[in-house]
């Protein structure tokens, strides 16, 4: 029993705790910082072993252990408790407080509380304009009485906290999705755009104001050194959109990487999204150019038309658009084969850069095409486009990828990986440079075999604890080529594979070949004079 | 779009495998391993069709080499169809080894040949 001296501390006590929660600050603590104070607060105030906040979990009708002052497990345990069960059950389904002034364990379903040998427990419901959001409990190891002050008091406090605990709440959730579902959108779009020789590349990814939703891009080399570029959207917003993205994107290139043209990769996206228990609709492009002659196969699932920019003018690219990824089985449309000229850029956008309110889809397009037509390069496509939006309110997330078929410099100089896929890049590339310099197809085709043999060279004793590269070097003057491969390692004359009989085929394709090692290096210089 | 597609098929008791695209470093040994478990034991010959090939390195020439030697050791053939106008042709000519791989013009040529 309290006695009356300790009755009246108590009071003047509670009525300090009611007066300091009534600070608007505690509306604005995050849940993780309300232990520290309101439980505090209260668990003094009511000489109390502990206090806790269970929250109902909406989707499951469960009471949550979020916060808890005296037996932190029940939080870290993550104790759930079902609506009209136990002591806290039945606080949330009767609204009602409840006192238990000697625990009947039975009814007791927290296993934590029974374990800690708590005996007297009083609790009342968490109410936000008629809405239960939770339960706010203390408990007693000794058994005591809770009088009717107590149940005011506790009531009292649950009333000025519930709404700052509710607004916390949202808050940490909103913030707790948007962070994941931001953190998930980043760690999916590609760091690095492709390094290649004759395109160039940029990309801008930007989230609505509020919310991230399921738009991506991707631009990644297929083997032999074309190129692919894919955008898409997903339908919807948060985590749930942003994770389907990244299985889209991950199946799309995985599919573009065996091998498939546009349309069958995006026919068998669609078959991976009919298998996947709730899936949602979503719009994708993908587009394959080859820069050796830039030619660029395009399809559509359901998206908007792509932009080519180059020399002053934009115009959309007419492919035939196939249902949205999704939507219905459908069989696999055709690949629409189009060029994208030197100097031009293939643009890729989602609809939230184009969409807006009262303002036709074609119109808001054809306004984007003026707008994009001065660009000379990928980068300015993509910080034109951009730039014209209204960011800080921005309804829909908005991804672009632009790819521009560069001009090939008269002089060439490559920096590539030393790795063996690295060759039919070097290949393409070379090749196109010699096209363009008017040489026949005899000279085209012994010079790369010679340079791609020195390459190969440079690929297989290239040893370095950095990742290790090559350099090719080629100019033109007076009708003659020259061609200077470079590597960090030492030339071997044979080790798994002939290695002679590459330095045969250099010989004989070239009129002249010099091999020049030292320590820093070797370096292949070969040259040829060209028939136009 | 990968760097070279393999076709194969049965003629009489030989494997036809026709390889489209590119062969060099990065997919040759793959080739290799894949032609040699293409051919059955029972089968008397491989005929490797290199007519539609757009590029052959040296690595390329050295698993020719090495898949007529374990085919040999099966005792089993290797047949190739090499056009003398083929870009895999310009290869084996700059290696100087066109006159000793005993190639022949067409898939026709070569199955008469290894029957």
């Amino acid at each position: 029993m309290l006695s009356p001296a300790a009755a009246d501390l108590a009071s003047s006590q509670q009525i300090r705790t009611l007066y300091r929660l009534n600070d608007p600050a505690l509306s604005e603590l995050g849940l993780e910082d309300l232990p520290g104070d309101l439980l505090v607060l209260l668990r003094d105030a009511l000489s109390v072993d502990t206090a806790a906040i269970l929250l109902l979990d909406p989707e499951t009708d469960q009471l949550v252990a979020r916060a808890a002052k005296g037996i932190e497990e029940e939080v870290e345990q993550g104790v759930r408790i079902p609506i009209g069960l136990g002591f806290a059950g039945r606080i949330a389904a009767e609204r009602v407080a409840i006192f238990i002034a000697d625990v009947d364990h039975a009814d007791i379903l927290n296993p934590i509380l029974r374990e800690k040998g708590i005996q007297s427990l009083l609790g009342v419901p968490l109410i936000v304009e008629g809405d239960l959001i939770g339960v706010l409990h203390v408990g007693s190891l000794k058994p005591r009485v809770f009088t009717a002050r107590d149940a005011a008091m506790l009531q009292s406090a649950a009333a000025r906290a519930a709404p700052g605990i509710e607004g916390a709440r949202l808050l940490s959730a909103l913030e707790h999705e948007h962070g994941v579902a931001m953190l998930l959108q980043r760690s999916l779009l590609p760091k690095r755009l492709v390094d290649a020789v004759g395109v160039s590349a940029a990309s801008r990814y930007v989230p609505a104001s509020d919310e991230v939703g399921g738009d991506w891009y991707d631009l990644f080399e297929l083997p032999g050194g074309r190129l692919g570029v894919a955008i898409g959207d997903v339908v919807g917003h948060g985590v749930r959109a942003a994770a389907f993205m990244g299985q889209l994107r991950t199946a799309l290139r995985a599919y573009a990487l065996e091998g498939h043209g546009p349309a069958r990769t995006l026919e068998l996206v669609d078959h991976y999204v009919q298998t996947m228990p709730d899936f949602s609709m979503a719009t994708a492009a993908y587009a394959v150019l080859d820069p050796e002659t830039g030619a660029l196969a395009v399809a559509s699932s359901g998206h908007l038309p792509a932009i080519i920019v180059g020399h002053g003018e934009a115009r959309l690219v007419s492919f035939p658009v196939e249902p949205p990824l999704g939507a219905v089985a459908c069989g696999s449309g055709e690949d629409y084969e189009t060029r994208l000229a030197i100097g031009e850029t293939l643009f890729f956008y989602t609809d939230g850069l184009v969409e807006r309110r009262g303002v036709p889809l074609t119109d808001s397009i054809d306004e984007l095409l003026q707008i994009v037509a001065p660009a000379a390069s990928a980068e300015e496509v993509c910080r034109l486009a951009i730039e014209q939006l209204a960011l800080e309110e921005l309804p829909d997330d908005v991804a672009i990828v632009a790819l521009q078929n560069c001009e090939i410099p008269a002089d060439l100089h490559l920096r590539m990986p030393a790795n063996p896929g690295a060759l039919a890049s070097v290949r393409r590339i070379l090749r196109r440079w010699l096209r363009h310099l008017g040489a026949g197809d005899d000279d085209t085709t012994e010079i790369t075999l010679a340079v791609s043999e020195a390459c190969a060279n440079a690929v297989e004793h290239a040893y370095s604890p950095a990742p290790a590269e090559f350099e090719v070097r080629a100019s033109e003057s007076d009708g003659e080529v020259t061609i200077v491969v470079r590597d960090t390692g030492r030339w071997r004359a044979s080790r798994h594979r002939d290695r002679g009989r590459g330095l045969k085929i250099i010989n004989a394709a070239m009129d002249a070949v010099e091999v020049s090692s030292a320590a820093a290096g070797t370096e292949v210089v070969m040259r040829r004079g060209i028939h136009r | 779009m990968k760097l070279a597609d393999l076709q194969l098929s049965s003629r009489d008791r030989a494997v036809v495998a026709r390889v489209t695209g590119e062969i060099d470093l990065s997919n040759a040994g793959y080739l290799e391993r894949t032609l040699l478990e293409a051919t059955p034991n029972d089968t008397i010959s491989l005929v490797l069709d290199l007519s539609e090939l757009d590029y052959l390195d040296s690595a390329g020439i050295q698993i020719i080499y090495r898949i007529r030697e374990s085919l040999r050791s099966r005792g089993q053939i290797l047949a190739l169809v090499i056009p003398s106008t083929s870009p895999a042709n310009a290869a084996l000519r700059l290696a100087g080894v066109d006159r000793h791989v005993d190639a022949v013009e067409t898939i026709d040529d070569a199955l008469r040949g290894s029957a």
